[in-house]
């Protein structure tokens, strides 16, 4: 930028002027001699600072004007002042910065500064007069009066404070000012055509009636020329080259500030600071400054190359390059030889400037692998750059351990937010002479923060640079990270390695690696960002592919899922739109042992990799059991594993949180049924099993069914799932999940197996709906053949936990004969205790003898004595209070009764709920009905012997079967226990044969498996249909 | 740190259990309530050893439930920061390993195991010394030193350190 002055006036500050330049030449020489005459420059420049603030930013610009005077300066010395007078480079009008340089090249400025007196003369009164009145006021010695008593009372260091915004205002321009015009030129000879426009004025004199020339930096094609008339614009730039003076534009006053400002964003790009790429291949990539060129405005960055090495060997060859735009290659480090082999000319050179070696690769500067590149400033943003890790591991070479480090901190320190250090932090001073003092914070100002120093013999505080001190953590602290990717994360600081530290997070249980400055001491325990839009982290949640998994992480912008595929783990990145929603059925499927699984309920996993892990279940979904165990350090803890692979570890625990109060209630409805005379003849059971007429018979229009999900088996709706709103007889209404509309369907066609939401597990509604297994009902069999048909079999499970936990607490009852009935009751005892099985229950399946009827009987007893009516009826109001437990805690005792009771070890709390499920689970009760029929293949599972494959050739009365060995049923004939007898889950394209349901009997096709549902094609009608897997055994080949 | 102590604690007791056995009940109930379970402030409590005393029991409206204060002396386990234990280890993996001291779970990180110790994968995970003389793999027992603690609600989580004079391992099962 070149600012050229009117100099008419050169003449009368002739005297000092000439005074001026004998100082100047003098000093060179004579040290002593500059001193003093600076000191008088230096008074004098009080006065002129002020109204020529153009001169004033001479000072700072300095450096600039190197470039064009210093060859001058050499050249010709007279007119080296005379030069000086014309240039301002970058008059930076908002800069209120001064500067006080005092070396030769400031006495040089100052000389332009003695220029002030034309001011004074008030033939410049065009430049921005100070103060209004000046305008009018020829009179100098009044000016300067006027300015003495302005600054009398200052120091000259007080001049910024005293600039407000009203004087800077009344130094805007008027339109008696002379105007800005915007001349065009061409193009990168801004600055010499504002040069040639100085040497023209200097040639020309008073001729050129423009005023000043300014060219600037970032506007290229124009300058701007300062005149009072265009006339005078296009007069000055005749017979100029490089200059388009045919259209000049007129700059409107108000934006003539604007040409003359220049933003002080001041960045100074040292070496060594981490810059991000704006523009290119490289754009937002890392990159660390190795060398700035301010002059060309241009900074050398090395970078981590990205370079296709096949493609520039193509090039460089001269063969056809395929340009792909889209794609970028991976940022990976230049290796010469891989270069070589692909026959790249590989130039090795010594840098002239700096002596270093750099690999010369087609036109490319490489070393150490990194790519050097010299770029624009403009190409580059280095404000706000917060390099993560792992970027910088990557710039981390190994001979740059130690400052490596260092340069990261100065960027890293450059980015702290306000309010970074509070009082009471711990700190290190990490520079200084003060380098690895520790303390803590006491008090933060500005830019310094006191702290209290932890060596004795220190003053009590020490102001340190803000700049120089760092957080300090000792290993074991807990910490929140506050900002960077892993942003809310809580750990335990486990190592701390300078200035970055090794955290153990809270939840995952993994080491992350963070700086110091990122972190503050916290107690809270959170696992970061645990949400992004709905979905939470340990959601299960559906994705685009129809597979669904549980998310184990979130990360900043996609959650890091586990699939639901049992036989690995599996773990899939997944952006928030690839998720179709959150599953939040409540669905329950069988066990190995056809124990019913809820969510919560505690199970361990038989087979598979996880084998032996156990733990609380967190979501179930397809026959998936998503197992939470804490000791699983993989995937946040989960495991997924198929529900058959798993087995119910005693009742749940959980069951009384998760149900709350009403678990009393339950467990006094439950407990009825088995008080029910039993008897031994049961009804036929004909019709369809889920054909509960018994249900309905408490007339007042409740059913179990109500409120339940069922799925529609037959009929215009067949397949539909949805919700029963009420029944009425024979026919049901039910609400469609997939259409918002209530349809009716007959009883008979609906298949109430879906449990989804099963009634028992809502609470208000179970009272109600429960009755029906109690109804004294002359069939006792169908309320125990309803439950065991739909996930409503829980109830009889939880009937069953029921009386042992009264047991417990009724201290009448002696604690021993229950026990030795649990311990029947476990399956596990089952198989090993071969003296149990003479007096099997399924031989005589509703006779008292049997663990579960045995059980019911007792609390039974004790239940009438608790004074609850026998009545089913009022059951549901007056259960609740004898054995509501008014603290939660109160509830899950009933399991563990057991474990303090000395002499049970480890108590096997849960296995009551287990072995009473089993008892009355599906195989065990209604062995001959349903369940078992000839020609399906089974496993034998016998006390002390290895499970062998069998098949079933006929069902006995008794409720056992005759099982021919062998997989084919032609081996040995054997009479089994149901018990005893496992049915073999089909596979896809398995024979089966549909064992229960309106099917019974049927023959078919595995087509698919669909969770806990089989896709069958029936042999005879060649329907297709949906059936629950446990409906379905496979067939023995004939 | 064990700690014995006196702590108090209101028991809810249902009705049912009025008459003779009443003080059993209570204490039995007590026992399976308190037994076991952590508290930040005094770690978890381990057994109870004795009953102070038993306040007069308060029936609480609505419920017939009745309220007792009562005082229990108990054994407290609580780790501090500093503290050396013996612990055993549950898991050794590669950032790590567990090591369980009676109900309180510790992990050491491979940060604070010494750096002579590498992490061998394998059938059973372990770190080993380059000689091979020392091996930590699961059972082992060692003595480490806590660095930090953090305390659930339910659980006291601890993170040690081996890299110390005087801790290590102490006892190998599979060499003995």
């Amino acid at each position: 930028m070149s600012h050229r002055r009117r100099h008419d006036d050169d003449d009368d500050l002739e005297p000092e002027e000439a005074d001026e330049e004998e100082a100047l030449e003098d000093e060179e020489e004579d040290e002593d001699y500059d001193n003093t005459s600076r000191g008088r420059k230096r008074a004098r420049s009080q006065f002129i600072d002020d109204v020529a603030e153009e001169d004033d930013d001479e000072d700072e610009e300095e450096d600039d004007d190197d470039d064009f005077d210093g060859g001058r300066r050499g050249a010709h010395r007279a007119k080296r002042r005379s030069g000086s007078q014309f240039l301002d480079l970058e008059a930076a009008v908002d800069s209120d910065e001064e500067e006080e340089d005092e070396d030769g090249e400031d006495d040089f400025i100052v000389d332009g500064g003695a220029e002030i007196p034309d001011e004074d003369d008030g033939r410049r009164i065009h430049r921005r007069p100070l103060l209004p009145r000046e305008d009018d006021q020829e009179d100098v010695e009044a000016l300067e009066r006027s300015i003495q008593a302005r600054y009398a009372r200052s120091s000259h260091t007080e001049y910024d404070e005293e600039t407000t915004e009203v004087e800077q205002q009344a130094l805007l321009p008027s339109v008696r000012d002379p105007k800005l015009w915007m001349v065009k030129c061409a193009i990168g000879r801004e600055r010499e055509v504002a040069v040639c426009l100085m040497q023209k004025y200097i040639d020309k004199g008073s001729e050129l009636q423009i005023r000043s020339v300014i060219a600037l930096d970032h506007l290229k094609n124009y300058i701007y020329i300062e005149a009072d008339k265009e006339a005078h614009v296009k007069e000055a730039c005749k017979g100029l080259r490089n200059i388009y003076a045919m259209k000049v534009m007129l700059v409107p006053i108000r934006e003539m500030t604007d040409v003359l400002s220049v933003e002080s964003k001041a960045i100074d790009l040292a070496r060594d600071t981490w810059v991000r790429m704006k523009i290119g291949t490289y754009k937002g990539d890392l990159a660390k400054v190795v060398d700035v060129d301010n002059v060309r405005q241009r900074v050398t960055v090395k970078l981590i190359p990205r370079i296709d090495l096949q493609a520039l060997a193509n090039k460089l060859e001269g063969r056809e390059v395929v340009k792909k735009k889209a794609f970028v290659p991976p940022p990976r480090f230049m290796n010469v030889e891989e270069a070589r082999e692909l026959h790249i000319r590989v130039e090795r050179r010594r840098d002239a400037m700096t002596g270093d070696y750099f690999e010369n690769i087609g036109g490319m500067l490489f070393k150490d692998g990194f790519l050097y590149k010299t770029v624009s400033m403009k190409s580059i943003s280095s404000q706000n750059i917060q390099p993560t890790f792992d970027e910088l591991e990557k710039f981390r070479t190994p001979g740059e351990n130690g400052d490596g480090d260092m340069s990261s901190l100065s960027t890293l320190f450059a980015n702290r937010k306000k309010g970074h250090f509070m009082k009471g932090d711990a700190v290190i001073v990490i520079k200084g002479d003060l380098k690895n003092l520790k303390g803590w914070v006491e008090k933060v100002e500005e830019e310094n923060v006191h702290i209290r120093p932890e060596m004795k013999g220190l003053p009590k505080t020490l102001a340190v640079n803000e700049k120089e001190l760092c957080k300090y953590f000792e290993p074991g602290n807990h910490v929140k990270i506050v900002s960077g990717a892993q942003e809310g994360a809580t750990g335990m600081v486990v190592k701390v390695e300078g200035h970055v530290l090794i955290i153990l997070s809270d939840t995952t249980k993994e080491h992350i690696r963070v700086f110091a400055d990122d972190v503050v001491e916290s107690s809270e325990v959170t696992s970061g960002v645990t949400r992004i839009g709905d979905y939470e982290l340990h959601d299960l949640v559906l994705l685009d592919n129809m597979s669904f998994g549980v998310i184990i992480r979130v990360e900043s912008e996609a959650f890091q899922v586990l699939k639901g595929v049992p036989d690995r783990p599996e773990v899939a990145l997944v952006k928030l739109r690839e998720i179709k929603c959150k599953i939040e059925k409540r669905v329950n499927v069988q066990d190995r042992f056809k124990n019913t699984v809820a969510v919560k309920d505690v199970v361990r996993i038989l087979e598979g990799p996880c084998r032996g892990k156990q733990g609380p279940v967190e979501h179930i979904f397809r026959g998936i059991l998503f197992i939470y165990d804490r000791h699983h350090l993989e995937h946040a803890g989960f495991i997924c594993a198929k529900s058959q692979c798993c087995v119910v570890v005693g009742g749940s625990r959980a069951n009384g949180d998760r149900n709350g109060d009403s678990i009393a209630s339950r467990f006094a409805h439950l407990r009825t049924p088995p008080r029910i005379p039993q008897s031994p003849m049961r009804l036929p059971r004909g019709g369809p099993p889920m054909n509960s007429g018994g249900r309905n018979r408490g007339g007042r229009g409740h059913d179990s069914l109500v409120g339940s999900t069922v799925k529609v088996r037959q009929g215009p709706y067949k397949g539909y799932r949805g919700r029963v709103v009420d029944v009425n007889g024979q026919s049901v209404r039910v609400e469609l999940e997939s259409q918002m509309k209530v349809v009716t369907v007959d009883r008979n066609q609906i298949s109430d197996n879906v449990a989804v939401a099963t009634p028992f597990r809502d609470v208000p509604r179970y009272g109600l709906g429960s009755e029906t297994p109690m109804h004294p009902s002359r069939t006792p069999l169908h309320p125990y053949m309803t439950p065991m048909r739909d996930p409503g079999a829980t109830p009889i499970h939880d009937g069953m936990r029921t009386p042992m936990r009264d047991r417990a607490w009724n201290p009448y009852t002696p604690m021993s004969p229950p026990r030795d009935n649990w311990e029947d009751g476990n399956p596990a005892s089952w198989a090993t205790s071969p003296q149990y099985q003479p007096g099997s229950p399924p031989s005589r399946t509703y006779e008292a003898p049997t663990p579960g009827s045995g059980w019911a009987n007792t609390p039974g007893g004790s239940y009438s004595d608790a004074g609850t009516p026998r009545d089913s009826t009022p059951t549901y109001a007056n259960a609740p209070s004898p054995y509501l437990p008014s603290t939660p805690g109160g509830q899950p005792m009933t399991p563990n009764s057991a474990s303090y009771l000395p002499g049970t070890p480890g108590g096997q709390p849960m296995t009551p709920g287990t072995g009473g499920l089993d008892a009355m689970s599906p195989i065990g009760v209604d062995n001959e009905g349903p369940w078992f029929m000839p020609d399906i293949l089974v496993n034998l599972r016998r006390a002390g012997e290895d499970t062998v494959m069998g098949v079933i050739r006929e069902v006995l009365p008794d409720g056992s079967c005759r099982v021919g060995l062998g997989s084919n049923g032609n081996g040995e004939m054997v009479t089994a226990l149901p018990n005893e007898i496992e049915i073999v889950v089909p596979r896809k394209s398995d024979k089966i044969k549909i064992i229960s349901g309106s099917q019974r009997g049927s023959t078919g096709k595995l087509i698919g498996v669909d969770g806990t549902d089989g896709i069958v094609k029936v042999d005879d009608t060649l329907d297709v249909k949906i059936l629950e897997m446990f409906r379905l055994a496979k067939q023995a080949q004939p | 740190m064990f700690f014995h102590i006196v702590l108090e604690r209101n028991m809810q007791l249902h009705p049912r259990h009025f008459g003779r056995h009443l003080r059993d009940n209570l204490i039995a109930k007590l026992m399976k309530d308190v037994e076991g379970t952590c508290s930040g402030r005094h770690g978890f409590v381990v057994a109870i050893t004795g009953i102070e005393n038993i306040g007069k029991g308060m029936i609480r409206d609505g419920t017939g439930f009745v309220t007792f204060p009562v005082k229990y002396q108990c054994v407290v386990f609580r780790p501090f920061k500093g503290e050396i234990l013996e612990a055993v280890v549950t898991m050794v993996n590669k950032m790590g390993f567990f090591a369980e001291a009676g109900p309180v779970q510790i992990f050491v990180s491979n940060h604070l195991i010494p750096d002579d110790m590498e992490f061998q994968s394998g059938d059973a995970p372990n770190y080993t010394t380059s000689d091979g003389s020392v091996k930590i793999q699961k059972d082992s027992e060692v003595r480490l030193k806590i660095i930090g603690t953090r305390v659930d609600a339910t659980e006291i989580f601890c993170i040690g350190t081996i890299k110390d004079d005087f801790l290590g391992v102490i006892n190998d099962p599979a060499s003995t």
